[in-house]
């Protein structure tokens, strides 16, 4: 389970490329379809395009995405920077975290707790709680 | 390998003792100073201290107060491994002077008497008195004595319970140190639910890991009120790859229930039959710290009810309670569990003094634990609230691999103590 300094990287590279290449940004929604011909039998409370913005689940406050983030602390050291032997945040990019944890995740990249733990959010709350991290290691 | 000496003593002495005069003067500096909301957190520890630096860091126009008695902290987290013999009382104390000058929390040493809950005031042994517009009441656990027969406050200096670390687990040490070569340690295992789940099966390692270097014909007898314990086949596993038959765990179901306990003949009686020890470390059943029942927080089985997002007592609104005493569905008691109940209550209480919306909170605990020093083990866990309470994320957490590589409980051992070094520093640095 020893992982190199170069193998570390190039994984990193490798899965942060791939997730740049996916956006978080809702498609467009589309403009208001053209009023039926036969008038509803009764009035709609909402607008036809507003069922649309459910899809992605519900959206993630940055309240919430802290909330998780703040758990990360705990093993990696306050605001990432680890002072022992469980490496520290503070130096890798939001997408280099998402990246790493959804490795994880899939199990793809090994680990001893990591794995157990990645499990345990979806892949927007990875984005989330990985953007949150980078946003507060940095100051 | 080292040894408790004559200074460990004397340090421990000055760590634990309180200081009342100490603290009043910043009492009064802050309390006079800010017209922003006042929040008192009670208990220094793990839920605590880690709840005032985050209640600080979130809204730094928040007057935070945190009583503690001692001038310093001495975490039960990793306090077996100076019953092991490989670790240091020094190294597992921590002071507060971070909290007072990195954060401007107003720490305060001094002991909580009294909560008026209607009046939102806590009284303090020194006579002085805090408002509050928010408590935080993280007091760690008490143990109820008496329940097995014969063993109370007195009792635990014949026979250490450990459980509070500081002069107890310096005293568990000496005793172990000074039993004979063929001697028998026995661990009274307490029932559910209680402080570090893990805990007594990781101590019986870490006595088991000192007698096979200086005693080898030493016994360790563990005699538990439970029928099964935590990341038991990791433990067992363990012991019998390291120790062979060193360790006996009795179970409740097989006459592992203590009923009582005599300190003049050392002996131990079980359900169906009597131990004699040559070293006896009882750990008794527990319940939510003192104050927390004198404030009326607990229910009637001893701990206490919280709305699961903010920890807000569902006794008395207006105060939190977080860590070991608080009911926090399947979250453990312990001191990863109380730096996380503390961060989501920090982030609750900051939303509600400001009248916002509280956001949805998440939950994480980790438990390593060593079997040997190059040993480790873990059990982990993601939580959220469901209509049950605060839950286990399915499919995520779970204990180490069974039959793992050495290689891969090595790594766990060494993130044991980076996890050390990171939470003290999440919570006292």
């Amino acid at each position: 389970m020893k992982w190199r300094k170069s193998t570390i990287t190039l994984l990193l590279a490798a899965v942060g490329a791939a997730a740049t290449a996916c956006s978080t940004t809702p498609p467009p929604a589309p403009a208001a379809p053209a009023p039926a011909a036969k008038p509803a039998p009764a009035p709609v409370a909402a607008p036809p395009a507003a069922a649309k913005v459910e899809e992605p689940a519900k959206p993630i406050s940055a309240a919430a995405a802290a909330n998780m983030a703040n758990n990360c602390f705990a093993c990696h050291g306050p605001r990432g920077v680890s002072p022992g032997s469980i490496p520290s945040l503070h130096n890798l990019t939001a997408g280099n975290i998402a990246s790493l944890l959804k490795a994880f995740k899939s199990g793809e990249r090994p680990s001893t707790v990591m794995g157990r733990h990645a499990k345990g959010y979806t892949d927007a709350e990875i984005e989330a709680l990985a953007n949150h991290i980078a946003s507060v290691s940095k100051k | 390998m080292s040894r408790i000496t004559r200074r460990d003593f004397l340090k421990l002495a000055g760590a634990t003792g309180t200081a009342a005069a100490l603290g009043t003067f910043g009492l009064s500096a802050r309390a006079a100073q800010g017209k922003g909301p006042r929040v008192v957190v009670i208990g220094g520890g793990f839920g605590g201290a880690t709840c005032a630096k985050y209640l600080r860091g979130g809204d730094a126009g928040i007057a935070v107060t945190l009583v503690e008695p001692n001038l310093k902290f001495i975490t039960c987290p990793f306090s077996n491994y100076v019953i092991g013999g490989f670790r240091t009382m020094q190294s597992i104390t921590h002071g507060y002077d971070a909290l007072r000058k990195k954060h401007g929390v107003n720490v305060v040493h001094d002991t909580v008497t009294a909560i008026d809950p209607a009046a939102k005031k806590v009284k303090l042994k020194s006579g002085k008195t805090l408002d509050y517009d928010r408590l935080v009441v993280s007091p760690g656990i008490d143990f109820k004595w008496d329940v097995i027969k014969g063993y109370d406050e007195k009792a635990a200096q014949v026979m250490p319970h450990a459980w509070k670390a500081g002069p107890q687990t310096v005293l568990l040490r000496k005793k172990l140190e000074a039993m004979k070569n063929g001697g028998t340690f026995i661990l009274v295992a307490p029932p559910n639910p209680f402080r570090c789940p893990p805990g007594p099966y990781e101590r019986a390692s870490m006595v088991a890991h000192y007698l096979k270097q200086h005693k080898p014909k030493s016994k360790v007898l563990i005699l538990d009120a439970k029928d099964s314990f935590s990341k038991q086949g990791l433990f067992m596993e363990g012991w019998k790859k390291l120790y062979g038959d060193m360790i006996e765990w009795v179970p409740g179901a097989k006459g592992g229930i203590v009923k009582a306990v005599n300190t003049k003949t050392m002996t131990v009686e079980g359900e169906l039959d009597k131990y004699k020890g040559d070293v006896v470390n009882v750990i008794p059943p527990q319940s939510a710290g003192q104050i927390a029942l004198k404030a009326g927080l607990a229910d009637d089985k001893g701990w206490c009810p919280v709305d699961p997002k903010t920890f807000e007592s569902k006794m008395h609104p207006g105060i939190h309670v977080i860590g070991d005493s608080s009911i926090a569905g399947t979250l453990p008691k312990s001191g990863f569990a109380a730096n996380s109940e503390a961060k989501i209550a920090a982030a609750a209480i900051v939303a509600m003094l400001k009248g916002e919306t509280v956001a949805d909170a998440s939950y994480v605990n980790t438990c390593y634990s060593l079997i040997a020093p190059n040993y480790g083990i873990s059990v982990a866990g993601v939580y959220r609230i469901t209509e049950k309470g605060i839950a286990d994320v399915p499919g995520a957490g779970g204990v180490s691999p069974k039959e793992a590589s050495e290689g891969f409980r090595e790594d766990e051992a060494k993130y044991a103590v980076g996890w050390y070094a990171s939470i003290t520093a999440d919570v006292w640095g």
